[in-house]
């Protein structure tokens, strides 16, 4: 059996996207465009202050508001839902579980205190501004040095002080390896909060059927799979033994659930049997409430018949602060369940600002252990982050010590490493995932390469040569514990990034810089990335994680022939629908119309702990798509095979024409065949073939590699930085896509430029949110961003689906390319990524540090 | 809250409205005209997603009162196709792949049209400088820009289409 067709297939070519037929015509359905007839919509009080007990909330006034449907406190709310718990629990971790709604104590500014819900939002605003709250103030804490400082009050009664997570990872013998290195390169590197800023806020709408209480929640979530158990699980209101009762009187209800706990336990018993649960317990001694909370959300779960639906249509970007359950997704499930009517909330972007999602406000303490030789033998890294107030749900600051443990000495030769991480809590927004979490690994790596460079006089590119891994190291282990397999190709990109940097030219333009009182400079950075990673990958991280990284799909045929494909996968930007479209269309051989991929509804798509997120839309997404269809389409060709009376295996395609070897005029469509088959059922509509698998990259796996090389030309006079080369070498495996996957790329490496020389989500010390709006918050223009350069390698293996994944690389790369740039040009060793033009000028010398108009925006 | 009638044109249509005086330009036809394509992204008029041609003019519909608007000629983005031919604009943003989520689409659309109709071959560098007030967070704004230079070729070697009004 053979596959062909007469053109050269889809995957590889930058096809237009079908999204873009509805969007340029502005048809597409946004949470906000969905707009349900007579829906009330919400808006929340929020505290002003970032620390404070709430002493009394009023609701009288805002409620005698003409066009006021109902006002509810915080406490009412929270009564008719758990506690948000911890979902990841790390060694040394510990999470405080905390309601949707502050109640007793306002963490942070914008922290939603109470409710209004009115006719339309106007009036709900009006009346939110009518609610008058009391407050005793308390101090706010603002910066991880106040958080740690003996003095300040613990923000969490059971945490240990302000330190949420404290754990140390050893990997080699770190001691000896320090004793024997020649010498020393210590620096501490900080890098500022940054706001993932999606274009869209979040929101949420929420219609209830009035007959059965069936909840149909419209939402921007990038998981819509996990906010549909949190909102379920969250509001269910039953005592544990009437739920008990309940379920065990439901028998339906009650062999489905031991079947899909068997089908669990079995898909997944290698992952389960590796899991530790030390991290677990450590939590629960802590805070033993846990188990109670679990327990009656677990039963109550069990009692319902009902779960809601959640949809995810179109949504305007997310970066990963969309992957988090919002707080404010259950308030507004609680106000329609109790009013019985559709409740809306869109976030506005002041409230995005404070609560929509912060990230990377982090310091590194780091020590390089190096011979004369330029050998790097040994890295050690004292890590903290500020992870503002609430810890996210499911996600947010407690995956960084784990990734960053596996990443952080990245592609070279170290013989030891060591890293001690400590999460501390301050009075700030939420800390959400942030278009590769665990970026700063290589900000802090390529930049102490650097600065072991110029300790030595050696090159940033020699000190890079002499340590970075070739592809004679594969197959082997990283020293911490993932293998190194022969997608490792982060040395391909470093040595033809350096073809590409024109050394003569660079020579010339500083020399020209000097003139006009600029400076030039160079910074590079490479790294790679698990885009899945190998199998041990997840392992490494934490035993066991492997749990959360499968990707499920569906492929049906229906009567009429067309092929349907279902993903768990919730696009936002990133055209999940063309490219699955040309991966199944060349599948199938036929053409990209012949395929409809449906998306975004929780009852038709399979579980996904993740949605859309950690570059797996490539590798997994389009891998279990193809998978999935060429199991359908298999057993489609063996009824073809039938039908022409031949052998499968004499039986080829051309362009969707079914035919025994050499008789093309005598073949059958695949809607023939589908058709052929719903005649000998007796089935009119809906699938006739179907095939639906759970995937692991199977065999595959692999990693995503790049070098970035970035050109700064700084103006001494006004401190601006300009950018006029950026170059990008990167290595995905097979493009499906190369005009998606170049866009993935120069958004990331925008939102990097963004980072270092505009963005700050700056609290002073004493949490008090400074940048609220976007003439404070500054997103880069198309006067900032350059033309970047992108060449693509791509290492292909023996796997059978060898996409890797590329979303988050671009924003991996640049802070540290950037830095490294600076650095060069003004002959320093930056330690900070946040460099606005009074920052440069400070660095350079031409002012005097520490005045105040350093300080933030 | 007191309401005045405001009668407006949009995209060929005339609506009249009675309409608290209040009300954004911008709610007002998301909500009461029914036309979603135009998007809020910060309400308080940076970002740009809400633009739209006001007797032909770029305009932030966040910062409008829908009062402000009696009597004017207004265009979204649903007002650029010609029946289901895209216009030249929304053609090229499709061939240069210029966005993503697409959620600023609406106002790059609206701020190309207005910026084409008055330079119908601007520099990238004046390209780039007549985007600068629309955010978008997905591209990098390579790909927006290389869709405003495929309109230009696109407009350039057809026969120039007005916008209704």
């Amino acid at each position: 059996m053979s596959i062909q067709t007469s053109g050269l297939g889809f995957v590889g070519q930058s096809v237009t996207r079908i999204e873009d037929d509805r969007f340029l015509i502005g048809k597409g359905r946004f949470v906000a465009d969905v707009q349900p007839e007579g829906g009330l919509h919400a808006a929340f009080v929020r505290s002003p202050f970032p620390h404070a007990t709430i002493t009394g909330v009023d609701i009288t006034e805002a409620n005698r508001l003409a066009g006021v449907v109902a006002v509810y406190t915080g406490a009412e709310l929270n009564e008719g839902t758990h506690p948000f718990v911890p979902f990841v629990a790390s060694p040394g971790s510990y999470s405080p579980l905390y309601k949707p709604m502050a109640d007793e104590k306002v963490r942070h500014i914008g922290d939603p205190v109470a409710l209004v819900v009115a006719e339309s939002r106007r009036v709900a605003e009006d009346a939110a501004e009518l609610v008058v709250v009391d407050y005793d103030l308390l101090d706010g804490v603002g910066s991880i040095d106040k958080a740690l400082a003996p003095e300040t009050p613990q923000l969490w009664e059971r945490a240990d002080g302000n330190v949420l997570h404290d754990h140390t990872d050893t990997y080699g013998d770190v001691d000896a390896v320090f004793a024997s290195a020649d010498r020393l390169v210590t620096l501490t590197l900080h890098s500022h909060r940054q706001a993932n800023q999606p274009m869209e806020t979040r929101g949420t709408v929420v219609e209830i059927e009035p007959a059965t209480g069936h909840l149909t929640i419209h939402n921007t979530s990038q998981g819509p799979h996990v906010l549909k158990w949190v909102i379920a699980a969250q509001t269910v209101d039953q005592g544990r033994l009437r739920s008990l009762w309940q379920f065990l009187r439901n028998t339906p209800r009650r062999k489905a659930f031991f079947a899909a706990a068997r089908e669990f336990r079995t898909s997944n018993a290698a992952d389960l049997k590796k899991q530790d649960n030390a991290a677990m317990k450590g939590q629960l001694k802590k805070d033993r409430s846990l188990l109670k909370h679990l327990g009656q959300m677990g039963l109550g779960l069990l009692a319902k018949d009902d779960y809601p639906t959640v949809t995810s249509v179109d949504i305007g970007g997310g970066f990963g602060s969309k992957g988090p359950v919002a707080r404010e997704d259950l308030p507004i499930v609680v106000a329609a369940m109790r009013l019985g009517r559709t409740v809306q909330w869109i976030e506005d972007r002041v409230e995005n600002l404070a609560d929509g999602g912060h990230a990377r406000e982090e310091r590194f303490d780091v020590e390089i252990a190096v011979d004369d030789d330029g050998t790097m033998k040994g890295m050690r890294v004292d890590a903290i982050v500020d992870a503002g107030a609430y810890p996210s749900f499911p996600f947010g600051a407690h995956v960084l010590p784990g990734m960053w443990k596996v990443y952080m000495p990245g592609p070279y030769h170290f013989e030891a490493f060591q890293l001690r991480t400590r999460i501390v809590a301050t009075n700030k927004g939420r800390v959400v995932p942030y278009r590769g979490p665990w970026a700063n690994e290589t900000f802090v790596r390529e930049r102490a390469i650097d600065a072991v460079a110029a300790e030595l006089g050696m090159t940033p590119a020699d000190v890079r040569a002499k340590n970075m891994m070739t592809e004679q190291d594969a197959p082997s282990h990283f020293l911490t514990g993932p293998t190194i397999d022969e997608t490792m190709s982060t040395r391909k990109t470093f040595e033809r990034a350096l073809e590409l940097i024109d050394h003569d030219d660079m020579a010339r333009m500083k020399a020209d810089a000097q003139a006009r009182n600029h400076r030039v400079g160079i910074g590079i950075a490479s790294y790679h990335e698990a885009a899945p990673g190998p199998p041990d990958f997840a392992d490494a991280m934490s035993p066991g994680a492997g749990i959360l990284t499968k990707e499920d799909g569906r492929a049906t045929v229906e009567a009429d022939g067309r092929i349907v494909m279902y993903t768990s996968q919730v696009p936002h930007g990133q055209s999940h629908q063309t490219t699955y479209k040309q991966v199944v269309a060349d599948e199938f051989g036929v053409s990209m119309d012949d395929v409809e991929i449906v998306w975004g509804n929780t009852d038709t798509s399979q579980f996904s702990f993740i949605g859309t997120g950690g570059s797996r839309g490539g590798p997994l997404g389009a891998g279990v798509m193809r998978s999935t269809a060429r199991h359908v389409k298999n057993q489609m060709l063996e009824v073809a095979a039938d039908m022409l009376e031949a052998s499968v295996d004499d039986i080829q395609v051309v362009d969707g024409n079914i035919h025994v070897s050499g008789v093309p005029a005598h073949g059958l469509s695949f809607a023939d065949v589908a058709g052929e088959v719903a005649n000998r059922s007796g089935v009119s509509a809906g699938p006739v073939f179907s095939h639906a698998e759970k995937y692991e990259g199977v065999g595959n796996g692999g990693w995503s590699c790049a070098t970035h090389v970035a050109v700064v030309d700084i103006d001494l006079d006004t401190g601006k930085v300009e950018i006029p080369r950026y170059l990008v070498v990167e290595d995905c495996g097979p493009v499906i896509n190369p005009a998606i996957v170049d866009g993935q790329v120069r958004g990331g490496v925008a939102q990097g430029i963004g980072a270092v020389l505009y963005e700050n989500a700056y609290y002073d010390d004493d949490a008090n949110l400074l940048t609220s709006t976007y003439m404070d918050y500054l997103i880069p223009t198309a006067m900032e961003i350059p033309e970047i350069e992108i060449e693509h390698l791509e290492t292909l293996t023996k796997g059978e689906n060898d996409f890797r994944g590329v979303g988050e690389g671009g924003m991996i790369g640049a802070p540290a390319a950037l830095t490294n740039a600076v650095s060069d040009a003004l002959g320093i060793q930056v330690t900070e990524q946040y460099l606005p033009p009074t920052r440069i000028l400070e660095l350079a010398g031409v002012i005097e540090p520490d005045r105040p108009s350093t300080q933030g925006t | 809250m007191s309401t005045e009638l405001v009668t407006i044109t949009i995209n060929g249509s005339r609506h009249a409205l009675d309409v608290e005086a209040r009300r954004t330009l911008a709610d007002v036809i998301r909500e009461e005209v029914g036309l979603t394509g135009t998007h809020l992204g910060c309400e308080h008029g940076v970002c740009g997603a809400c633009t739209i041609l006001l007797d032909g003019q770029p305009a932030r519909a966040c910062l409008l009162l829908a009062v402000q608007a009696d009597g004017a000629k207004i265009t979204t983005i649903e007002g650029l196709a010609d029946g289901d031919e895209m216009h030249p604009v929304q053609r090229a943003m499709k061939e240069a792949m210029a966005f993503q989520c697409a959620f600023c689409a609406p106002g790059f659309l609206m701020s190309t049209v207005a910026l084409l109709e008055e330079n119908p071959s601007p520099s990238t560098e004046e390209i780039r400088k007549e985007l600068s007030g629309n955010l978008c967070r997905c591209t990098g704004y390579q790909s927006i820009v290389a869709g405003v230079e495929t309109a230009v070729r696109l407009l350039s070697s057809t026969a120039r289409p007005g916008v209704e009004q």
